[in-house]
């Protein structure tokens, strides 16, 4: 048993959070309020090697592990950059570059790998569709071999990054009737003909990702650009979750130690009936609160990123914990944080107005709370 | 960083578990229900097998205190019967802990020996009716008188009092007692002229923990833990600091039983055909007590390696953990009650006892109040 980081670990993450403070975090309310994707900003995940951060140095990246890719994360949530921003960097490097990288063959790996590393294309993971969310192995989009190429059709929805993307990711199957074992991963290309993507969503929070749908119609893909083979795309989608339920927690995590330290500031300096506002009880009760869920949440993130990293078994449980929890509790205090700014968290110049917003889809995204219990309760009635 | 356990702690975690299931829990009932005089034989028996098996010390053998062989003893013995963990912590970690942590080598080797073993049992006395979180505001008193201290004051809820050889007293430095309007630690022995100790508290939970009221009438003490006067402040607040850990193995303890036991209910019970917990609203339960128990386990852990490796947050680590498990393991209690419904709110049954156990771990030693105001205080002056 040791909780400890590496030093190497400590001086990246330090690094990281100087870099998201000073130089990405002044960029993200503008980018918010406008509710767009920023280049700018992703230029600037691109100079400091984030965006091919778990990839080996010959693809573009920077070889880091599991645990370190998290610690980026959290740094970069905490240093105040939105989650709009993260969450593309997350759907982009570890659902399409991860998975191309996992599963891809050697000339898969060397034509989109170091092209996604460095950001000069942008990549998306199509799973959701309109009819197959938490069920996802109900999906329709079907493909259907035609001499050397697989024909799709069929259509995808939230699909982070897609109005922007060079690359998709993704899952259709060849065989309903096999249900998820039917399920098969494709790359699509951008400007592969029969593939549409449409208007970017308005949503709620995380608003500086790009999401939309995606549309196939009898939209050819060359059967070199099967991923992991037939069949093998569910293998593919729940391989996928330990770098779900960590690395794209982990800025969750990073936007409620921002939101704690705003917190901890304004508590000292407002004052009401001659007194700073900390020294009332109810107020102290939420600081407390917000410190413990980020203590509890951040030991269930490194555990699932450190198993992963010393090559044990994903425990499935772990991961549901980390993501229940994380993403149920970690709305209740950014809520918290947002009382304890009184009208001015209701206000979108504040920070922690934007954190409530950013903060709801932990609890829906990659999985959403009632998933996660029904995996414990059911493994825990085997 | 690595979440799991070393083989030697992974060892101690099966042996304590394989003899605390097969000696310690056919108990656990009878602790709760028996009349007093029994129920005091009967914990006396179990700290005795314990310390004999070599588990009660567990955490206290080597040169440090290690709190992960702590956690784990304590997180077993709890499955097994909480109250017995409580007993046995009140005697080897609350007053063996300060001795090994303060005592002088002479009263480590005359005490601490016997403790570990249950050849004696010990009991802390701080609590007092006017100072319970507050224990500054101690009024039990020490004057000097020739060689040795004259002790004056009224002890609450102290935990073993009456099967105890052995109690650590906190008390005030009278005026020329050393150490003026400080605190000191007092060993003070079974049969001391002047301590009376009145058996008349029911407790509503941990009910095979005897609890007492302990009066002082110009009682004698002979000793000083550590020696030297007006340290006792100081030493009673680390091992508290240190407790945390304790409590939270605790919680989880009583967590994991009622999870287990809600578990195999929920498989075993039908409605409409289907097992209970396959309908939502129970399952769900399940997910629940099992995501907070859990979380609850990796706090405390996460505390204990925090203390043993000196860390500079490591207290409020111990503080975060506590407030969260014993936050949890009310509510994983009440879960599980009501996964049992009906069944869970029959005397003598599991869910019953522990449910009434569960309340412990929120109010005792700095209840969630106090553990609220030491974590915001702390992370509201990184700002001041």
């Amino acid at each position: 048993m040791d909780f400890t980081f590496t030093d190497e670990q400590k001086m990246f993450r330090d690094t990281v959070y100087r870099y998201g403070r000073d130089e990405i975090a002044p960029l993200c309310e503008e980018a918010d309020l406008k509710g767009e994707f920023s280049f700018e900003i992703w230029k600037k995940l691109a100079d400091m090697g984030l965006l091919g951060l778990p990839f080996p140095e010959e693809l573009g990246g920077s070889g880091a592990d599991v645990v370190t890719c998290c610690l980026a994360g959290e740094a970069l949530g905490h240093a105040g950059v939105d989650g709009g921003s993260l969450l593309a960097w997350g759907a982009h490097t570890y659902l399409c570059a991860c998975n191309i990288f996992s599963f891809g063959t050697e000339e898969q790996k060397k034509k989109y790998v170091p092209k996604l590393a460095s950001g000069e294309w942008i990549g998306c993971m199509g799973l959701t569709e309109p009819g197959a969310g938490s069920d996802a192995a109900s999906m329709r989009t079907t493909a259907v071999k035609k001499g050397d190429r697989y024909v799709l059709n069929g259509s995808k929805t939230f699909i982070t990054n897609a109005p922007l993307a060079n690359v998709f990711v993704v899952f259709a199957t060849i065989d309903k009737a096999k249900k998820h074992e039917g399920i098969t991963a494709f790359i699509v290309e951008k400007g592969t003909p029969g593939l549409e993507t449409g208007q970017p969503f308005h949503k709620m929070g995380c608003k500086c990702s790009s999401t939309s749908e995606v549309f196939f119609e009898d939209c050819e893909v060359p059967e070199e650009n099967l991923l992991g083979g037939e069949n093998g795309g569910w293998m593919i989608a729940l391989s996928g979750v330990e770098w779900d339920r960590s690395t794209l927690i982990s800025p969750f995590l990073g936007a409620s130690i921002y939101g704690l330290e705003l917190c901890g500031r304004y508590a000292n300096e407002r004052h009401q009936f001659n007194r700073p506002i900390r020294k009332f009880q109810a107020v102290q009760g939420r600081i407390a609160d917000m410190k413990v869920f980020i203590e509890a949440a951040r030991l269930a993130i490194y555990r699932v990123a450190s198993s992963k990293d010393n090559g044990q078994m994903l425990n499935p449980m772990q991961a549901a914990v980390n993501k229940v929890y994380a993403g149920d509790v970690g709305f209740e205090m950014a809520s918290e944080a947002v009382q304890i700014f009184g009208g001015y968290g209701f206000m979108q110049e504040y920070p922690v107005e934007r954190n409530f917003r950013d903060a709801r889809l932990a609890a829906i995204g990659g999985g959403t709370s009632d998933i996660m219990r029904m995996i414990v309760s059911r493994i825990m009635l085997m | 960083m690595n979440y799991e356990f070393t083989e030697e702690q992974k060892k101690l975690q099966q042996d304590v578990a394989a003899f605390c299931i097969k000696e310690i829990a056919p108990e656990a009932q009878k602790l709760d229900e028996g009349p007093r005089e029994e129920v005091c034989k009967l914990m006396e028996r179990n700290l005795k097998k314990l310390g004999k098996a070599g588990f009660l010390g567990a955490g206290l053998e080597g040169a440090a205190i290690d709190l992960i062989d702590c956690y784990i003893a304590g997180e077993e013995i709890t499955k097994a019967c909480a109250s017995t963990y409580i007993s046995a912590r009140s005697s080897v970690f609350m007053c063996g802990g300060i001795l090994k942590l303060f005592g002088t080598p002479e009263q480590m080797k005359r005490f601490l020996p016997a403790i570990m073993k249950a050849e004696m049992i010990g009991a802390l006395a701080y609590t007092e009716a006017e100072a319970g979180s507050d224990i500054a505001s101690v009024s039990t008193t020490a004057r000097k008188d020739g060689d040795v201290w004259v002790l004056n004051g009224v002890k609450d809820v102290v935990a073993n009092a009456i099967i105890a050889d052995v109690l650590l007293v906190l008390a005030r430095m009278e005026k020329g007692a050393g150490s003026e309007d400080g605190m000191s630690l007092f060993i003070v022995e079974k049969g001391a002229r002047g301590l009376d100790i009145n058996d008349s508290l029911e407790t509503m939970g941990l009910r095979g923990v005897p609890v007492s009221v302990v009066k002082l009438e110009n009682c004698e003490a002979k000793e000083i833990v550590g020696g030297e006067p007006g340290k006792g402040y100081e030493q009673l607040e680390r091992i508290l600091k240190m407790g945390t850990v304790g409590i939270v193995s605790f919680c989880v303890g009583v967590g994991t039983s009622c999870m287990e036991k809600a578990t195999q209910h929920a498989k075993a019970k039908k409605s409409s055909g289907k097992p209970i917990g396959l309908y939502q609203g129970v399952g769900f339960k399940l997910a629940d007590m099992f995501t907070y128990n859990d979380l609850g386990r990796m706090l405390g852990l996460r505390a204990a390696w925090a203390m043993n490796e000196g860390e500079n947050d490591a207290d409020i680590l111990g503080s975060c953990a506590k407030l969260f498990a014993g936050e949890s393991a009310t509510k994983i209690a009440n879960l599980a009650m009501q996964v049992f419904a009906g069944h869970g709110y029959i005397k003598g049954t599991d869910i019953e006892r522990l449910y009434r156990d569960a309340r412990f771990g929120e109010i005792c030693e700095g209840p969630s109040e106090i553990q609220r105001t030491i974590i915001a205080n702390n992370e509201l002056d990184k700002f001041m």
